[in-house]
């Protein structure tokens, strides 16, 4: 079901524009990811839905009610908006222990005090914060601070959660765990979630559905497989994942398939530009790391590389090699014996785009 | 069915418009306006006219202007204002900065102890400060007497122009200190140890580096004090006035009694003049700190990892001057009146043990407008002070996170009465309370003072708000917003209860400002409502020595209590 409906949201501040039409639409018991690297106006697009940033242009739903329509002058305040957010900093407020803090919202609309105690307790019950109940925040470590801000979003029932980069303040460990966690809690209550993040595993792991923000614009959005597997952009294709990244000249080949030439070198691959190739036009490719294996000889798909250097990553090894202006990375799990390297890279794994977007 | 839902969806919006207590905001700068731009308006309507406004008969002219104009006292109180002001800046200026030196980046000892003494002269009022000087090194003071009996002669005069530049100097020291020392405070040791390690030495970092990293509050000081030397009062009036020594504000004081009869549009007229020249100065003022911020946003937190170490000599010369520094500033005066409190003769060959007395004291409490005085004072200060922190709350709350045009004509607002004497905004006060129909029965209650002096501490009082408020982090305030809390709400249960601790500092930092406060009430004041400060005014004219020592000693003892609990209460002297 559509809880939330986001068309066409523009905002500049001082001239330049920071959000140039934004729009998706977001389901009840799925965790939505807005994707991008700083200054891509994620942040932004989530204070806009949370209404404390004021968009010049757009329509907001929340739950089937308008909360903005730019034409008409509708701007609802934040605070009618029923929503949960999470943020960067947890701002959970210092004068108020863990429970006054989580029963707030609660207490801003009228519930009564035995009920108000009862619910809270249940919520911390189930975030295992229950023994923590009457200690103040900086009396908390950062993982205890995180739950009790989502705790304090989630306990009046918001029709959207909204997390603001929700595990950036968590060291790495307790951040795995909690991607799992907070999946987890929100399916099973079935909320409507959006989160912001700049960091492409947690949205990967975590949403249902990925929308990669650029300057502002929606480049990309889908499943999280669409969006690592089938890039539409050059900017999407290198933005995600590990990438050997080339340039050369793009000429077509038979059955719908390209081949990129540089000095010396040429890899077969498909053509994923916006428009029809031109045939010995520049272009670039994008090779997922991942998907370039070492072989000790040669055959189909391969070409051989003079080895530069390996760098040891613990779990395994990295690989760089070289062939003319090509410079290719790639992941093995031993050291190489010495001698010539062939690298393999299907057709498939070979991204070709045009010069310039 | 869907346009009725989002047209009604558009009318709770008209209402409740988010980031925005509208209607708030207007009413209480609304207030403000009226508040301030009263008086101001007054005044100046008053100099256009050729009688007192309130005579029926008064028409518009500009015979006060041209009277003022011409009259030579006038033009020769411009210059000694002016020499007055920009003598106390070279005297202040210099001081302040090696002060803040000395004591932020060297290794001089006593730091701590030294560091809230350096202040103490900013927490006086200067009329108790000028008094003191009078008692101690004043022709029969007790310090030059003991100089004529044992060296046969006094070689100062402090009765004269450039007694009154040192003293005034000396006492605006702390104001220079304060935002040097901070400037010096924030500069990350980075950049000087970075200076250091391409080869230059420690005198040539100052020179190069640290010099130009602080000139901004260099400026600003100097342009601060500069204002203050343009608008003081206690100084001139108990100094310059025996010698005839007239500065702007006590032409505007005598101005009457040159005619005899209250001649108001000359008042106005100096008090217009006057303003034309603190106005420019205060917006002056407002530029320069939002370039010194900006300088201060280049620094780091860096910790200062190396200070200037002095040695052995330049440790004991360091603290013999700040010594010979503070004996002057505070020691002299203090002393004076502490002594003439407590004595009832002196003089060549007088015993001081044998005069000691408690007399002064009875005398101050059996006259009971001196004790009302007293009274008054420490209710204005007490109650009014807290009442003052209350509105000064609503007005930085009004301006919080506002980034509208009513937050701009809010800002000017607040600077306005800093352009003005505090002698100008009790005269202009006066006018409004004793002529505006339904005020004039608050005028013989405290509550003209109050509101006079809400006005006058309006700058400082809302600067250390607005500091308060801004550590509250936005964050802590969107939550709450989120979380289904209007803004007012947010205010009442999230931004108020946080920043509880400022609240108390800041009453008693302006329970300092009021107790210390002598200008505003010497119009204002009246039967009833009589304040220490103010009296001591009036009682110079009679020469009652031994009361006004009485009351300067009370008045101390006040500010070292309010001291004590802005200390207590962690107010952050240091903004």
């Amino acid at each position: 079901m559509t809880e939330l409906v986001v068309s066409n949201v523009k905002k500049s501040l001082g001239g330049l524009p920071i959000l140039q039409g934004a729009t998706f639409e977001a389901e009840k018991g799925r965790i939505l990811a807005l994707l991008g690297a700083s200054g891509s106006g994620k942040t932004t697009l989530l204070r806009c839905i949370a209404g404390l940033e004021q968009p010049e242009e757009g329509r907001i739903e929340i739950s089937g009610k308008s909360v903005l329509d730019a034409s008409m002058g509708l701007a609802v305040a934040p605070e009618q908006r029923q929503i949960g957010l999470v943020f960067q900093s947890y701002a959970l407020w210092p004068h108020r222990n863990v429970a006054e803090n989580v029963g707030y919202g609660l207490k801003l609309r009228k519930v009564p005090t035995d009920e108000i105690s009862r619910r809270v307790a249940a919520i911390l019950e189930k975030l295992g914060l229950s023994h923590l109940a009457a200690r103040y925040p900086d009396q908390l470590s950062g993982g205890q601070q995180q739950r009790v801000a989502i705790c304090r979003a989630l306990v009046y029932e918001p029709k959207v959660l909204l997390l603001d980069e929700p595990l950036s303040n968590l060291d790495a460990k307790l951040r795995e765990e909690a991607r799992f966690w907070i999946r987890k809690l929100i399916i099973e209550l079935g909320t409507c979630a959006i989160m912001v993040t700049h960091d492409q595993g947690e949205a990967l792991a975590m949403a249902d559905h990925v929308l990669l923000l650029k300057d502002g614009v929606i480049v990309q959005q889908g499943t999280p497989i669409d969006i690592y597997s089938q890039p539409e952009s050059f900017y999407s294709a290198e933005f995600l994942g590990n990438n050997n990244v080339t340039k050369g000249r793009v000429h077509g080949a038979g059955g719908g398939g390209v081949r990129i030439e540089g000095e010396g070198w040429s890899l077969d691959g498909e053509w994923r530009g916006r428009r029809a190739l031109a045939s010995g036009e520049s272009g670039r490719a994008v090779i997922r790391v991942e998907r370039v294996a070492l072989a000790s000889g040669p055959g189909p798909h391969r070409i051989e590389m003079d080895h530069d250097a390996s760098l040891y990553l613990g779990d395994r090894w990295e690989h760089r090699m070289r062939r003319g202006d090509l410079r290719i990375r790639a992941f093995g799990p031993n050291r190489l014996p010495g001698g010539p390297v062939w690298c393999e890279i299907e057709p498939s794994a070979v991204w070709v785009f045009e010069e310039a977007a | 069915m869907a346009a009725d839902a989002t047209a009604a969806a558009h009318l709770a919006a008209v209402t409740t418009r988010p980031g925005n207590a509208g209607a708030f905001r207007i009413a209480v700068i609304t207030a403000l306006a009226i508040a301030v731009m009263t008086p101001v308006g007054l005044i100046v309507y008053q100099s256009f006219l050729d009688g007192p406004f309130f005579d029926e008969s008064a028409k518009a002219s500009l015979w006060a202007f041209k009277y003022v104009l011409v009259d030579a006292d006038f033009w020769r109180a411009l210059r000694t204002t002016a020499l007055f002001a920009f003598g106390l800046v070279a005297v202040a200026v210099p001081l302040g900065a090696g002060l803040a030196f000395l004591l932020t980046r060297t290794d001089i000892p006593g730091k701590a102890i030294l560091e809230p003494l350096v202040l103490v002269p900013m927490f006086l009022s200067s009329i108790v400060l000028a008094f003191g000087y009078t008692v101690a090194v004043g022709p029969s003071g007790l310090v030059s007497i003991w100089f004529r009996e044992t060296l046969g002669g006094v070689p100062w005069n402090i009765y004269s122009l450039w007694g009154m530049i040192v003293i005034g100097g000396l006492s605006h020291v702390p104001n220079v200190y304060l935002y040097v020392a901070s400037a010096m405070r924030s500069l990350p040791s980075d950049l000087e140890e970075a200076a250091r390690s391409s080869g230059a030495s420690m005198w040539r970092v100052l020179l190069d580096v640290t010099l130009p990293m602080v000139l901004p509050a260099l400026i600003f000081a100097a342009a601060l004090n500069l204002l203050l030397g343009f608008e003081t009062f206690g100084i001139p009036l108990v100094l310059g006035d025996p010698n005839g020594i007239v500065v702007l504000t006590t032409y505007i004081y005598k101005v009457s009694t040159v005619f005899g009869t209250p001649t108001y549009h000359v008042m106005a007229v100096v008090a217009v003049m006057l303003v034309l020249i603190t106005l420019p100065l205060v917006f002056f003022q407002r530029r320069l700190l939002r370039h010194s911020r900006r300088f201060a946003a280049v620094g780091g937190k860096g910790a200062r990892a190396s200070l200037l170490k002095l040695g052995r000599t330049g440790k004991i010369v360091a603290v013999s001057l700040v010594g010979a520094w503070l004996f002057v500033s505070v020691v002299l005066p203090i002393g004076g009146i502490v002594l003439r409190a407590f004595v009832d003769a002196w003089g060549e060959g007088v015993n001081l043990a044998d005069h000691l007395t408690l007399d002064h004291f009875r005398k101050v409490l059996s006259e009971a407008s001196l004790y009302r005085g007293i009274v008054n004072t420490v209710l204005l200060a007490v109650i009014g002070g807290a009442i003052a922190v209350g509105i000064y709350l609503l007005v930085a709350l009004a301006g919080h996170r506002n980034t509208g045009r009513s937050g701009t004509v809010l800002d000017y607002m607040v600077l306005m009465p800093r352009a003005l004497p505090g002698i100008v905004i009790g005269l202009a006060f006066f006018w409004v309370f004793l002529f505006v129909p339904f005020l004039t029965p608050l005028r013989p209650t405290l509550a003209s003072l109050l509101i006079a002096y809400i006005v006058v501490g309006l700058s400082y009082g809302l600067r250390i708000l607005q500091a308060t408020l801004l550590q509250v982090s936005p964050e802590l305030e969107e939550s709450a917003r989120v979380t289904g809390a209007s803004i007012g709400r947010t205010w009442r249960d999230i931004v108020i209860p946080i920043i509880r601790p400022g609240l108390a500092g800041a009453w008693a930092l302006i329970m300092i400002v009021f107790i210390r406060e002598y200008a505003t009430g010497v119009y204002l004041m009246g039967a009833g409502t009589e304040v220490i400060g103010s009296l001591m005014v009036s009682l110079l004219t009679s020469g009652a020595m031994d009361q006004i020592a009485a009351l300067s000693f009370i008045s101390v003892v006040l500010t070292a209590v309010g001291l004590g609990l802005a200390l207590r209460l962690g107010a952050r002297i240091h903004d």
